[in-house]
């Protein structure tokens, strides 16, 4: 039956192919889709497997870049038991690197505290030194930076050639490499050099990256720090324009926020409202973090968000989730041009044949084998454009992996190829159920005559 | 062997009824050589039909070996086409993406072909001529050849009866004596019931049990009671 059905679809090639085609990209687009989550859960996956410590950073801000935090309570939160080495970090943006502006991919300057990351047992970037070396004591207070492979292949820089990162000259004395595009951004320097350069607030940090005494576990830990600045008051951190319409009082924009968050509350005491910002506002000045927005803290009853690294993998795999809906749906647009095709492609091609299926039933073929034949046509279409739109998304992603492998990382996992062939094999099942069943209303003399 | 009963066929063309056959009754002895003739549009082809269970009467009964087809289920009924009928068609109807050897065993593919079935399918095409064409296709051989298929398939299941619906209209008067020369070598030596509608009546032999239809009555039957 199957080497009928071949030889069916091998009867009417051009036809066929174009069917095929239909559901080959159709799928290799489905798989290129869902690569890019599956990158991003496999990036996240690396990323964070390499990453043992906690991070302790500004509550709500997505990453350490965002976070401001003071810089003394890292004194604070190595008297905490369990905690072993905090460790002071600041991240800014890379502007300009070489007079050239920097986009895509983002590139940071991270200053970490050289005294307490080098006794970090378990260190990223010292770990993954490629060529050169890391940076040590002596490198406190000059313009010696480790900087990722991809940045020194990018500017054709190597170990001891100068580099210029917004408008600074300074030395490259080793390069590493993570494997992860989400580690491999970054210029590290003196925390106090970085300081220097983006004049960071001198009594603020961005993140503290903290290693835990080996006896302690991490859920402990977390928990110990959030306990310990349950009562400290921070403000969460929001979005760069909120920020900026807070930070002026006669600011048009802020006034036009404050009367969207007014509508939004249903209160109209406006003067009780600005007495306590205006207490906020005081409040916040004892602190050195600059954000003055409406911070609740019975929302966030610790001033730190406080992480193990394995809890932002799984955050991200909660994006991830998301993402896949979404590509879920794009992937639908996609899935049901194909079926379609494969409808149509299976309809026009039994109704050329309505004559065949007439003689085959007036020599005894019942109607569930003609319907075995229809399908048996439809479904080896289905699982030819399944391998084939696995084999074409694959390509696909090789050759953006390869040619943006800075920017992306996609991935498509032995799961998602192999659903992508059982998907496509069962669309071709049901494209084909219609125009056999569409076969079967007829009886033979009336399929026979027809031709 | 077959008994028609007062059978009556209505085709239903748009809003017009078409009586294709009017209570038409007539009995086919078993192991005969039998002609329906008549002019076009007489019924002839939906007698024939009607026999091989290939469309139902709209009343009346048919009887094959005493067994009413009207009783059949769908699957019995494809059972009858597949192992009791075989059919030889004007236009061949020969399925073009299979070779010859292929075409005669097609009823047997959704099952699976047996060894012995391949084997008589090739002896049956030695017996029509075609030995050395099992493996062509049908738009390799000449039409006479292909109608020599058709005969070989419908043989292959050893039926009972063979139906042919103007087996030599398509075909050359050569050819079409040897069409029915093969027909009746086959049907004396399988010993089949073979039922032929055709307008052509310089094929028929004095042995030959005819029935006339004119109108979609019955006009004349030296087989008919």
């Amino acid at each position: 039956m199957l080497k009928f059905a071949l030889r069916n679809l091998l009867s009417r090639s051009l036809r066929s192919f174009l069917c095929l085609m239909g559901l080959t990209i159709a799928i290799a687009g489905m798989v290129g889709l869902f690569s890019i989550a599956g990158g991003l859960e496999e990036t996240v996956s690396q990323t964070f497997g390499k990453i043992s410590g906690i991070v302790a950073m500004q509550p709500g801000a997505p990453i350490p870049l965002f976070s401001r935090i003071p810089r003394s309570w890292g004194a604070e939160i190595e008297e905490i038991p369990g905690v072993s080495i905090v460790n002071s970090e600041i991240w800014s943006r890379v502007n300009i690197i070489e007079g050239k502006p920097v986009v895509s991919p983002p590139r940071f300057l991270f200053g970490t505290d050289l005294p307490t990351r080098l006794q970090l047992k378990k260190g990223i970037y010292r770990e993954t030194i490629y060529e050169g070396r890391f940076l040590n004591l002596e490198d406190q207070g000059k313009l010696n930076t480790v900087i990722s492979r991809q940045i020194a292949e990018q500017h054709q820089k190597q170990v001891g050639d100068q580099i210029e990162v917004n408008g600074q000259q300074m030395t490259i004395v080793g390069l590493y490499e993570c494997g992860s595009i989400l580690l491999d951004v970054a210029i590290i320097l003196d925390i106090d050099v970085v300081r220097d350069i983006t004049r960071f607030d001198p009594e603020s940090v961005s993140c503290f990256y903290i290693e835990q005494s080996d006896d302690f576990k991490n859920d402990v830990i977390v928990k110990n720090i959030k306990d310990q600045f349950c009562d400290r008051e921070l403000a969460s951190w929001q979005p760069a324009s909120l920020a900026l319409a807070n930070a002026s009082q006669s600011n048009i924009l802020k006034d036009f926020v404050d009367a969207i968050d007014q509508s939004l509350k249903g209160t109209s005491d406006q003067g009780a409202e600005k007495k306590q910002k205006s207490e906020k506002q005081s409040s916040s000045r004892k602190t050195p973090v600059v954000n003055a927005g409406n911070a609740n803290t019975s929302e966030h009853p610790s001033a730190l968000e406080v992480r193990a690294a394995s809890d932002w993998g799984e955050r991200l795999e909660t994006f991830t989730a998301d993402l896949d809906i979404f590509l879920g749906l794009m992937t639908g647009i996609g899935v049901l041009i194909a079926m379609l095709s494969i409808i149509n492609t299976m309809l026009m091609s039994v109704m050329e044949r309505i004559v065949d299926f007439g003689i085959l039933k007036a020599n005894g073929w019942s109607n569930r084998d003609v319907m075995l034949l229809i399908t048996a046509e439809s479904s080896l279409l289905g699982v030819t454009g399944g391998v084939l739109g696995c084999i074409l998304g694959l390509g696909a992603i090789a050759i953006v992996n390869w040619k943006f492998a800075s920017q992306v990382h996609l991935y498509a996992s032995p799961g998602l190829l192999l659903f992508g062939v059982v998907f496509s094999t069962f669309l071709g099942i049901f494209g084909g159920l219609y125009p056999a069943w569409w076969t079967t209303r007829m009886t033979p003399i009336d399929a026979i005559r027809r031709g | 062997m077959i008994e028609i009963r007062d059978v009556t066929k209505i085709h239903q063309c748009g809003e017009t009824e078409v009586r294709a056959l009017q209570g038409v009754s007539c009995r086919f002895p078993g192991q005969t050589f039998s002609f329906i003739l008549g002019p076009s549009g007489s019924g002839k082809s939906t007698l024939l039909y009607l026999m091989g269970a290939l469309d139902s009467p709209s009343s009346g009964e048919i009887f094959v070996q005493n067994r009413s087809l009207s009783t059949l289920t769908q699957t019995e009924r494809d059972t009858y086409r597949r192992e009791k009928v075989g059919f030889v068609f004007q236009s061949f109807n020969l399925l073009k993406n299979l070779n010859a050897l292929e075409n005669v065993l097609a009823p047997y593919l959704p099952q699976g072909v047996t060894a012995e079935q391949k084997q008589r399918a090739e002896d049956l095409l030695k017996q029509v001529g075609l030995g050395q064409r099992i493996t062509h296709r049908p738009n390799q051989l000449s039409g006479g050849e292909q109608q020599r298929v058709a005969i070989a398939r419908a043989l292959l299941k050893r039926p009972l009866l063979i139906l042919a619906d103007e087996p030599t209209g398509e075909l050359d008067t050569k050819t079409g004596e040897e069409i029915f020369h093969c027909l009746r070598d086959m049907s004396e030596q399988y010993k089949t019931t073979v039922v032929i509608v055709t307008h052509d009546e310089r094929y028929i032999r004095e042995t030959d049990y005819i029935l006339r239809l004119r109108d979609g009555k019955l006009a004349e039957a030296n087989a008919a009671d």
